[in-house]
C-alpha cells in the first residue's frame, strides 16, 4: 500500500504541489472543519482552510489534555470505591 | 466497487490506440485513487462516528486506567495523572485504528521508542536540530502560504511530517474524526464519573 503511494508522490514533484491537489485537499478539509461548514462559501481561501484545520487539530488537542485532567480528579476520587467502578464498568458495556 | 463511481471512465478503455489506453489507464487509475480516497474517508467517518465506536473505546479506556493505576502503585513511579491518562487514551485511540493508518502506527512506534530512551540517553534529538540553521532551510522558508500551512498541518498529525497531499488528507481526516470521538468518548466517561461519585464531589475545597 505505501509502495503506491511513494510511486504517486514521484509523478506529482517533490517540490511542487498541484494545484488540482491543493484545491482537492481543500474542498474535502473543509467538510471536515465545523467552522468551514457553517460559512458555506466557494470563497474560502485555501490558506484560510488549512490554518482552520491546523487550528482544529490543536483544540481537540487541547480539549483532550483538558478532560485527561477532569478524568485524573475523577479517578482519584472513585478509585476507592470499586463499586462506583463496577456501576460505570456495566453501563460502558450496555 | 469503485467501478460503479466512475463507469464513464472504465467504458472508454476499450477503443483507441494503445497510447491512449495507457493515457487513459493513468486517469482511471488517478480515479480509482481519488474514489479510494473518498472512500476512505467515508470510511473513516463511519469507523468513528458510531455509538458502538464510542463505548467500545470508553470501555477500553476504563480497562487501560485501571491497569495503568495499578503498575504506577506497585511501581511507585511520580507521573503526572492527567499526563498519564491522556497518553493512555492516545494509545487506546491508536490501537483501535489496527494500524490502517499512518498516524496510528506512528502514536504506538513512538510510545516503544519512548520507553526505550529511558535506558539509552537521548542523543538523537540533540543531533536534529541544527539542521534548521542550513541556507536551504532559508529558502524554503519563502515557500507560499499554502505550503507553509500543509507542512504545519503534517506536524500536527502524527507521523506525516514527509507524506504527499492526499495522503495527508486521508490521514488528517481519519485523525480528526478520531480526536473528535476521543474527545466525545472522554466527555461522556467524565460525566458519568461525576455522577457516580456525588459524595467525593461534595467533599471537594
Amino acid at each position: 500500500m505505501s509502495s503506491r503511494r511513494s510511486s504517486r508522490s514521484r509523478q506529482s514533484g517533490s517540490s511542487r504541489i498541484s494545484d488540482d491537489q491543493i484545491s482537492d485537499l481543500v474542498t474535502k478539509l473543509q467538510h471536515l472543519i465545523p467552522e468551514l461548514r457553517r460559512r458555506r462559501s466557494d470563497k474560502v481561501s485555501a490558506s484560510k482552510v488549512l490554518q482552520e484545520t491546523c487550528n482544529y487539530i490543536r483544540n481537540l488537542h487541547r480539549e483532550v489534555d483538558d478532560l485527561s485532567d477532569r478524568l485524573s480528579e475523577l479517578l482519584a476520587s472513585t478509585d476507592d470505591d470499586s463499586a462506583e467502578a463496577a456501576i460505570i464498568r456495566s453501563l460502558l458495556n450496555y | 466497487m469503485v467501478d460503479s463511481l466512475f463507469p464513464s471512465i472504465e467504458t472508454t478503455v476499450d477503443d483507441a490506440s494503445p497510447e491512449s489506453r495507457r493515457k487513459r489507464r493513468r486517469i482511471s487509475e488517478t480515479a480509482k485513487e481519488t474514489a479510494e480516497s473518498s472512500e476512505i474517508n467515508q470510511e473513516s467517518l463511519k469507523r468513528w462516528r458510531t455509538n458502538r465506536v464510542q463505548q467500545i473505546y470508553a470501555s477500553k479506556l476504563v480497562e487501560a486506567l485501571r491497569r495503568v493505576r495499578q503498575r504506577s502503585n506497585d511501581g511507585g513511579k511520580i507521573t503526572s495523572a492527567a499526563r498519564e491518562i491522556r497518553d493512555t487514551a492516545d494509545r487506546v485511540l491508536a490501537a483501535s485504528a489496527r494500524g490502517t493508518t499512518r498516524w496510528s502506527r506512528a502514536v504506538l512506534a513512538t510510545r516503544v521508542r519512548a520507553s526505550l530512551k529511558k535506558h539509552k540517553k537521548a542523543k538523537l534529538t540533540g543531533a536534529r536540530k541544527p539542521r534548521k540553521d542550513t541556507a536551504a532551510e532559508r529558502k524554503r522558508s519563502k515557500l507560499p502560504a499554502v505550503e507553509r500551512k500543509l507542512k504545519i498541518l503534517g506536524r500536527l498529525v502524527p507521523g506525516c511530517r514527509k507524506v504527499t497531499v492526499p495522503n495527508l488528507l486521508d490521514e488528517a481526516t481519519d485523525y480528526i474524526a478520531a480526536l473528535e470521538m476521543q474527545v466525545r468518548a472522554m466527555e461522556s466517561l467524565a460525566e458519568l464519573l461525576a455522577a457516580a461519585a456525588p459524595r467525593s464531589m461534595l467533599t471537594r475545597p
